[in-house]
């Protein structure tokens, strides 16, 4: 018994197009061409497919439509039930068998009773799959519901069986029609001729050995057969290797590593791994079904009306008019939304969330209502879990002093439990310590501040603001019009850019108004500013610092120069690869403020020196920060002048924390007998601790 | 590129060059034989498939078998043997290549045949598809096996019995094609890369009147709505032409008679 897998979709042939010129003679002998040989001969198996080392992806992926377009083309060819044909008339002779593009589309509207957009586009796929081919306007594979004049392609031809289209065989095709007229290549088509004749430079003599002897074979043919057969090919190799520009039906994705088509072998590996499945799925909690099926009806008819499949899309849908007014209209930071979008904001909290220009509105609403610091933790939360793991240390720090710690300056409420374990959960920081409560607050904003911002004023204007555009008519020759316009988008890394830049102009604006019950409204009382996620330091501080400025900050340069600080502050810097840029200079200041504990402890060890001196030494420090500013520096001056400020900060506060009530993990690491000596000496001292100061003295090397 | 001059005198030499020669003419045929094949398969399913067709495309493919079997043996042994010269070698790795590309055009187009014959038995002439190929392919088997002319009158009927062992006979041609593939590479070790071709970098067109009238059809072909008035404008733009110089002579010999 011969097994041969003909009998299947696919044949395997040798299934290294040549492209892959050097190894394809190579992996045929190492994976073996999938053929066994008759009994007599089993010795010689064939089948040496060599699965362990050949990770290659070969494997054309089904494609179901084909052999669906198949069995509709052979139905269209009965003589009494399929489409009618006419002869074509030439200058010279007449070509049998052409049928028109109306015809197609009745005969597909009265087979599958479809309408005449749905036949038309049925047509379409079939033109473009490559089953029936244009005569007239061959390079465009639509089909046009008038008296154009179509014809089946010939099996030869057909993709159904799914054989890799060979660059020798283009090439010869190519060099075949630079025979018959030279300069007849298209553009890409010339391209590619210079590329092939690189590419397979070995076997041009074979190529053009083999064009001028198929053309010579053609010309035995007589005329009419010729035509017909030069424009089959030509068919073929428009929808095979479209001109640029346009879109392939042939356009499959990638190549499977798996044969789809071929029995997979009862192995014990097989049937190990059905078992496993089996058991995962025994295991699996269920669900009703009138639960899950209630909740999939629910959806649907909430976002019936929002799917652009299912419904129309206003003004219209990009992928199908080439109009991109929908995505100008739909951007994350547009400035008047869409209604539809704004009411998707009202089916959940999540949804709202999601869209950026609904969490805007979602700030804007909560900032009115002084509560602004629960989104902000939320989106510092999410900023941990989906950023670099290089900053992790530094952005769960800054998270902890910035919204955690008693005394800090945007306190969230959250329970004890949850901060206890918050608390022990950031000895050891990860991406997810900060779910809990994360998730707690989420739950919170969900259930007070939702509801009532979607009675807020804020909404409402929202909503009376938002705009519904029209739908666009547009006509044949505008579509194809809109077809010629179409351009890329703006590249992602401008696009990223420009984001940053927003993020880092809205974190600037921010002021933070809600202080801790631990804090005595002093008023030069720290207010940070514009600490959210990760800005640049171009806060402005509506505080008057400067007064302190020159001699609070000394110490701090002092450290700085003593610890050449900048050094690492570029080291963190750059450590952090393309965190935003604004990152640079807090990881900065965070690196200065983590070393403000120890420089301040250093300095309480040593004493300290006159005041000249610091302030002498201050411009340096400015100039040193100054130096810390990055590739694409939001505001280069003001990197020089946050950290002082921050660090004076931490002078300022005067919170009178009863030293017990001060939350400290318990330390499980080394540390200097200074910082201890420092820690005890410090008592009720004025900055907040962050739990892992002492820790690690390089924290700012991130 | 190493030229090799055939004309130095030496027993080996001359008796390689003369191997060189018969493999040269073999591998052309071969690809000859191929190129015909590719054209009769293309007819396959489509409106003139016929018993013919198939008998047709068995012959080819028997011709293609039997030329690469003769050439593999030839190719095969000179090239293992250590001995030869470098710019035989060189020559006969030329050889290779082409004849192991015309081999993979072969088994593909083999494959395509049978899978194709297949769907379409030839009992239900009804599902043919209507291709609008007119014509059959007696012309191209004549070309393929070089005879001047077929004996038409040898239509050979099969019945439909035999069509089953036809099928099998092809798997087993197939399997054979690619054992045949298999054995060359692993006989003997040609350097793909280090191959170099020598002939036109580009294929050079041919005698410009078949392909005139040729391109003629097919710039008919594509746009029968506007390029025939472009046609006919330019000739009425010629004849208008033409008009006012003949007015124009008339005048002057008018001028000149009665002047």
């Amino acid at each position: 018994m011969i097994r041969i897998c003909l009998r299947k979709v696919d044949l395997p042939l040798s299934p290294a197009p040549s492209s892959r010129i050097f190894t394809s003679r190579l992996t045929t002998q190492g994976d073996g061409v999938i053929l066994c040989v008759s009994e007599r001969d089993s010795s010689l198996d064939m089948t040496i497919r060599n699965t362990l080392r050949d990770h290659g992806q070969r494997y054309r992926p089904r494609m179901a439509c084909l052999r669906k377009a198949e069995k509709v083309l052979l139905e269209m060819q009965d003589p009494k039930t399929g489409v009618r044909s006419q002869p074509q008339r030439l200058v010279i002779t007449t070509i049998p068998h052409a049928i028109t593009g109306e015809d197609i589309i009745a005969w597909l509207e009265d087979r599958f009773q479809l309408d005449a957009q749905e036949a038309r586009s049925l047509g379409c796929m079939l033109v473009a799959l490559g089953y029936i081919y244009p005569l007239q306007d061959h390079k465009r594979l639509v089909i046009k519901p008038d008296a154009s004049l179509y014809r089946c392609q010939t099996p030869y031809f057909w993709p159904t069986q799914q054989w890799p289209v060979e660059d020798t065989d283009y090439a010869i095709y190519l060099a075949k029609r630079n025979i018959r007229k030279k300069g007849l290549l298209e553009l890409h088509e010339q391209e590619h001729y210079n590329r092939l004749h690189k590419w397979m430079n070995h076997k041009w003599d074979f190529i053009v050995m083999q064009a001028k002897e198929q053309y010579r074979a053609a010309k035995e043919r007589k005329k009419p057969d010729r035509v017909v057969f030069d424009c089959q090919e030509r068919a073929y190799w428009v929808v095979h290797r479209p001109p640029p520009g346009t879109v392939s039906a042939m356009d499959y994705g990638l190549d499977r590593l798996v044969d789809p088509n071929a029995d997979e072998g009862k192995t014990p590996d097989f049937y190990e791994r059905i078992m496993i499945f089996t058991q995962q799925a025994i295991m699996r909690p269920r669900v009703k079904s009138s639960v899950s099926i209630s909740a999939l009806v629910k959806h649907c008819s909430t976002y019936k009306s929002h799917d652009p499949f299912l419904a129309k899309c206003l003004p219209s849908n990009p992928w199908v008019t080439d109009d991109v007014t929908y995505w100008t209209l739909n951007m994350p930071n547009v400035e008047i939304p869409t209604k539809m979008r704004v009411e998707r904001w009202t089916f959940s909290f999540k949804e709202l969330l999601s869209d950026p220009r609904g969490r805007d509105d979602f700030r804007l609403f909560l900032k009115k209502e002084f509560s602004g610091e629960n989104l902000a933790f939320w989106e510092g939360c999410e900023d941990l879990k989906w950023g670099q793991a290089s900053t992790m240390r530094e952005k769960a720090e800054h998270i902890y002093k910035t919204f955690l710690a008693r005394g800090a300056p945007r306190w969230i409420n959250i329970d004890g439990k949850t901060m206890e374990i918050t608390v022990k959960g950031l000895k050891h920081p990860h991406r997810y310590v900060l779910d809990p409560a994360q998730t707690h607050i989420y739950m919170l904003m969900k259930k007070d501040s939702y509801g009532r911002y979607q009675k807020s004023p804020v909404f409402k204007e929202t909503v009376k603001k938002a705009i519904c555009p029209e739908e666009h008519q547009f006509s044949e020759t505008q579509l194809g019009h809109n077809a010629k316009k179409r351009r890329p988008s703006l590249s992602p890394i401008i696009l990223r850019q420009l984001e940053q830049e927003q993020k880092a102009k809205m974190a600037a604006n921010v002021d933070i108004t809600q202080l801790c019950r631990f804090t005595t409204p002093v008023s030069h009382l720290a207010v940070y500013s514009g600490l959210t996620d990760f800005p640049t330091a171009d806060a402005s501080p509506p505080l008057p610092f400067p007064p302190h400025t020159p001699s609070c900050p000394s110490p701090i340069s002092v450290a700085l120069e003593s610890t050449s600080a900048s050094e690492r502050r570029a080291e963190a810097g750059e450590g952090e690869g393309e965190g935003p840029p604004g990152a640079q200079a807090p990881a900065a200041g965070n690196a200065t403020t983590s070393r403000v504990a120890l420089s301040l402890r250093r300095l309480l060890k040593r004493g300290c020196a006159s005041a000249s001196m610091f302030a002498s030494w201050s411009p340096k420090c400015h100039s040193a920060t100054g130096t810390g500013g990055r590739i694409q520096p939001i505001g280069p001056d003001r990197p020089g002048q946050a950290p002082p400020r921050r660090i004076g900060n931490f002078f300022q506060i005067k919170v009178d924390i009863p030293p017990e009530c001060r939350i400290y993990p318990i330390e499980s690491e080394d540390e200097d007998e200074d910082s201890r000596a420092v820690s005890r000496g410090g008592e009720g001292a004025k900055e907040i601790i962050c739990p892992w100061e002492s820790l690690t003295p390089q924290n700012g090397a991130g | 590129m190493p030229l090799v001059n055939n004309k130095v005198g030496d027993d080996c030499t001359v008796g390689t060059d003369k191997a060189l020669a018969d493999g040269k003419a073999l591998v052309d045929s071969l690809i000859k034989v191929v190129a015909c094949y590719r054209q009769l398969a293309s007819c396959v399913g489509g409106c003139t498939d016929s018993l013919q067709l198939r008998d047709e495309l068995r012959q080819t493919r028997e011709k293609a078998q039997m030329l690469a079997m003769s050439i593999c043996s030839h190719l095969t042994s000179h090239l293992r043997n250590r001995s030869l010269p470098e710019g035989q070698r060189k020559e006969m790795e030329l050889l290779w290549v082409a004849f192991s590309s015309s081999l993979e055009l072969l088994h593909v187009d083999m494959c395509k045949v049978f899978y194709v014959a297949e769907i379409f038995a030839l009992a239900n002439t009804d599902a043919l598809v209507k291709t609008g190929v007119q014509g059959g392919g007696s012309e191209m088997v004549a070309r393929a096996l070089s005879l001047p002319d077929l004996n038409q009158t040898q239509s050979p009927t099969l019945p439909a019995e035999l069509e089953s062992q036809e099928r099998s006979t092809m798997e087993r041609e197939i399997s054979q094609i690619d054992r045949m593939i298999d054995d060359m590479e692993m006989k003997v070790n040609v350097l793909r890369w280090m191959v170099e071709p020598h002939g036109p970098q580009r294929a050079d067109p041919l005698s410009s009147t078949d392909s005139s009238s040729l391109g003629l059809l097919s710039v008919d072909e594509e746009q029968p709505g506007p390029r025939p008035l472009c046609q006919r404008s330019q000739i009425f733009v010629l004849l208008l032409m033409s008009a006012v110089v003949l007015v124009s002579a008339t005048l002057s010999i008018c001028i000149v008679f009665f002047s």
